[in-house]
């Protein structure tokens, strides 16, 4: 069964030769220039990954570092102004997709963006599966706000602010074991080729757990804000 | 082929470089020096005067004097207006301007005066080149470094100063990854690399990996704004608080000159004197804690970024003249678990780096590749006066970032956008770089327009903006108007008068070569004479010698403040000649020493 989306280009032309080339060369295969970087595939397929979540960091630095050494600036400053401006977007774009696949977050995003999912603007709206923590923290804070207005000693409300911060963060360390968890099942997927019936609920699932993850995220870096007061 | 260099514009001193034969070298003047110092000066017939000649000038005409202009680069006056008063040039500007700088008759920007500085290194090259029998020893390219922490508008400024100097700035790059370089030639090693760069006026700390010849940084932090002039400044309260506080401004030149000579001396000494009291290196420390301290906060930040513990760092390096102060090298010590590196000298190591730098790019070779990164992330004004990142720091450049604008109100043609470096959540807290105007987007009902900004950081760390309306695929012009530099216009008008002055700059130039070579000539007469071996070497001079040398001397002195240049030369080679049998005699003996194998004091 075929997966991959009918839309992805996956041919490219030369501007200096008009040869056709593969979306992910980077050099055109007939005349070596490098080429611009008007169609080209995902930070993935640039970089020469597979769209896995579970990423070997040495193996990105590698190939960062092999790729930075055939299309940095630097090494152009001799040719012309095409290829030029040619290294300068393949190196912007190559510095872009190591450092969104670098940080697991920011990869997972990343996929689900690529495959159709991204998640929306949450807005405001508390996620079902952290309706208790929030609506016991909400209670807590309006408590030590009141207790903080009527001049309690700083200490005595900073300590309730960060014990009030325990729950959430042992929500978010479930968290994380949850979204590797759905990583590996995304990769084995992969592995197996397994179509769009079978990938739909994990990439569900996995949107899901960011959205959840921003929204802790946020939750504790409110508490960080009321602690600085 | 026309030469290429690398320089270290700093805010104490400018050195030049270049690569010989796979090995980079400073390039000397001819009485030596490697170091520029960075002071600009103006006569009562408005000649300018560079360096050692400036220097001297801040003791006689302090008012016409300027120096750290490297400060005022890429600032406004509200910047500087409170630094403005403590020193002894005029400071003036629009509000929300540029800063100006008066000297003489005229008025500068700093790019200006940095640019005077850069064109008296630019000759300097030239002439060592015209020496060394090249055929073309024009030098119209070079790599130009800065503060790691410098933003846009700084580098912009720099990049400026280079064009009015008639330099082609090949790449801007960070003084602690050009660092890095130089030390990278010695010993191809792999590993994490902390570079402390510590100069007269900023302070920078680099954190790199280093592995199969990529040098790639991977947190930067530090502070434009904290140097070795800080320091400087303290001790000179010191004093002024003693002595009153009414002085002339040459005589406040003079106590900095003291107090600059008492830290040197108490980076050797464990005890010096200043304002005729005894002053102690303890008492030194106990004074300048608060600014060492200063520097460890962007160093924790930096590892903290780099998601790193200061016991992986493999290497520490320190460069920049104040941290050869011990206090400094005992901190960074304590902070990082193991004693830093220091076997370059720390005040040539980044313009070594910038010339191996300029080598890369035209040789094409291949062997080296420096990956640095943005020092501070770059976002746009949202509604409530609240910054949305777009480029985080910390991210290797080149990068780009991206977002979509659209219109407010039916048929609205232009958005405006306004473009900010920083970390803070607020506008009114970061660092305005520029506004602009988005023109030319097709009339269509409120919020239709799609209009993808794309904000391109270059390899210098320079900024710029592009924008296409998605719905129509038309390009949108953008006119950036920096919010603290020079237009185009105004930087090509700058390389104009720049040549319009040079004829009257030439003259100056000759009289002031010949009071350097007159300085140096003195330099080493006294040296000798103060020498420890003098006395036993005395007896060997002819009858009389020692007082011909002395009266030389004493002539020489007499017509330094002279603007007749044959005279200083004349003076000079009469001195010359009176000491040539002695340093013969200083020469035999430091080579006997030297084969002996003993120290020459041991003798």
């Amino acid at each position: 069964m075929s997966s991959s989306p009918s839309s992805a280009p996956t041919i490219q032309v030369c501007h200096d030769c008009g040869g056709g080339a593969p979306v992910d060369a980077h050099f055109c295969p007939q005349c070596t220039k490098i080429l611009s970087i008007g169609r080209h595939g995902d930070y993935f397929s640039f970089m020469g990954l597979p769209r896995r979540l579970a990423l070997d960091p040495a193996e990105l630095e590698q190939r960062f570092r092999t790729l930075s050494r055939q299309f940095h600036p630097d090494y152009f400053y001799n040719a012309t102004p095409a290829e030029r401006r040619a290294s300068l977007e393949r190196s912007s774009y190559l510095n872009d997709a190591y450092r969104t696949l670098k940080q697991p977050i920011a990869r997972v995003e990343y996929l689900l963006q690529l495959e159709g999912f991204a998640p929306a603007e949450s807005g405001n709206k508390v996620p079902p599966a952290l309706l208790e923590e929030v609506f016991a923290l909400n209670e807590e804070l309006d408590e030590i706000r009141d207790l903080r207005a009527s001049g309690a000693p700083a200490d005595e409300w900073k300590g309730r602010l960060e014990n009030a911060r325990g729950p959430i963060e042992r929500k978010r360390d479930a968290h994380e074991a949850g979204l590797q968890e759905l990583s590996a099942r995304w990769d084995a997927l992969l592995e197996a080729r397994a179509g769009i019936v079978e990938r739909r609920p994990v990439l569900d699932a996995l949107r899901e757990r960011v959205l959840e993850r921003n929204y802790i995220n946020n939750l504790l870096a409110g508490i960080e804000r009321e602690l600085t007061q | 082929m026309s030469r290429v260099v690398g320089i270290d514009l700093g805010t104490t001193n400018s050195l030049v470089a270049y690569v010989k034969d796979a090995v980079p070298v400073v390039i000397r003047d001819r009485g030596g020096d490697a170091l520029l110092p960075s002071i600009v000066s103006a006569g009562q017939d408005g000649t300018i005067y560079v360096g050692r000649e400036a220097q001297r000038r801040l003791l006689t005409d302090a008012a016409h004097t300027v120096y750290s202009v490297k400060r005022f680069m890429g600032k406004g006056l509200d910047d500087v207006k409170d630094e403005a008063t403590l020193l002894p040039f005029r400071v003036s500007g629009e509000s929300g301007g540029v800063v100006r700088i008066g000297l003489g008759e005229r008025e500068f920007t700093p790019p200006e005066i940095s640019a005077f500085i850069l064109r008296e290194l630019k000759r300097r090259a030239e002439a060592f080149f015209a020496e060394q029998g090249e055929v073309d020893n024009e030098v119209d390219r070079a790599v130009i470094t800065v503060p790691a922490y410098f933003n846009d508008a700084q580098r912009t400024a720099t990049r400026d100063a280079g064009r009015i100097a008639g330099l082609d700035v090949m790449r801007i790059i960070n003084e602690p990854t050009a660092a890095s370089l130089a030390y990278g030639l010695d010993k191809r090693h792999a590993g994490l690399i902390a570079v402390y760069d510590f100069g007269g006026g900023t302070f920078d700390i680099s954190i790199l990996r280093v592995e199969d010849g990529v040098f790639q940084v991977l947190a930067t932090g530090g502070d434009t704004h904290l140097g070795g002039d800080d320091i400087d400044l303290l001790l000179m309260h010191r004093v002024l608080a003693q002595v009153g506080w009414q002085q002339s401004a040459e005589r406040v030149q003079e106590i900095r000159k003291a107090v600059i000579q008492a830290k040197w001396d108490l980076s050797e000494a464990e005890t010096t004197t200043l304002n005729g009291a005894p002053f102690s290196r303890a008492d030194f420390e106990s004074l300048i804690r608060p600014i060492v301290d200063r520097t460890l906060e962007p160093c924790r930040q930096a590892l903290a970024d780099a998601a790193l513990d200061a016991s992986q760092i493999d290497e520490v390096v320190l460069v920049g003249g104040s941290t050869r102060i011990p206090l400094v090298r005992r901190l960074v010590g304590e902070l990082f678990g193991r004693t830093p590196h220091s076997e370059l000298n720390p005040d040539e190591v980044v313009a070594l780096g910038a010339a191996v730098q300029a080598d890369i790019l035209v040789s094409g070779s291949r062997e080296m590749l420096l990956l640095d990164v943005t020092p501070l992330s770059l976002g746009i004004e949202t509604l409530g006066g609240v910054v949305s990142k777009i480029i985080v720091r910390n991210s290797t450049i080149p990068a780009t970032g991206s977002e979509m604008f659209t219109t407010g109100a039916d048929s609205q043609t232009a958005v405006d956008i306004h473009v900010l470096q920083g970390e803070r959540e607020l506008v009114s807290d970061n660092r305005s770089l520029a506004r602009f105007k988005l023109r030319g987007i097709p009339p269509m009902p409120a919020g239709l327009p799609r209009v993808q900004v794309q904000f391109q950081i270059d390899a210098n760390g320079i900024l710029s903006v592009t924008a296409h309306e998605l719905r129509t695929d038309i390009e949108q012009t953008i006119e950036v108007k920096p919010s603290y530099g020079l237009t185009d216009e105004e930087v090509e008008r700058m390389l104009l008068e720049s040549f319009e002055h040079a004829e009257a700059d030439f003259a100056a130039r000759l009289l002031i070569e010949a009071r350097n070579e007159a300085e140096s000539v003195m330099a080493a007469t006294e040296k000798s004479l103060r020498s420890p071996d003098f006395p036993a070497i005395a007896h060997e001079l002819p009858p009389g010698q020692q007082q011909r040398i002395e009266s030389a001397l004493v002539d020489l002195k007499g017509v330094m403040a002279s603007a007749d240049r044959e005279l200083i030369h004349e003076k000079t080679h009469v001195l010359n000649e009176a000491t040539r049998h002695l340093a013969e005699l200083m020469m035999n003996r430091s080579v006997q020493a030297a084969l002996s194998g003993r120290n020459v004091n041991d003798l």
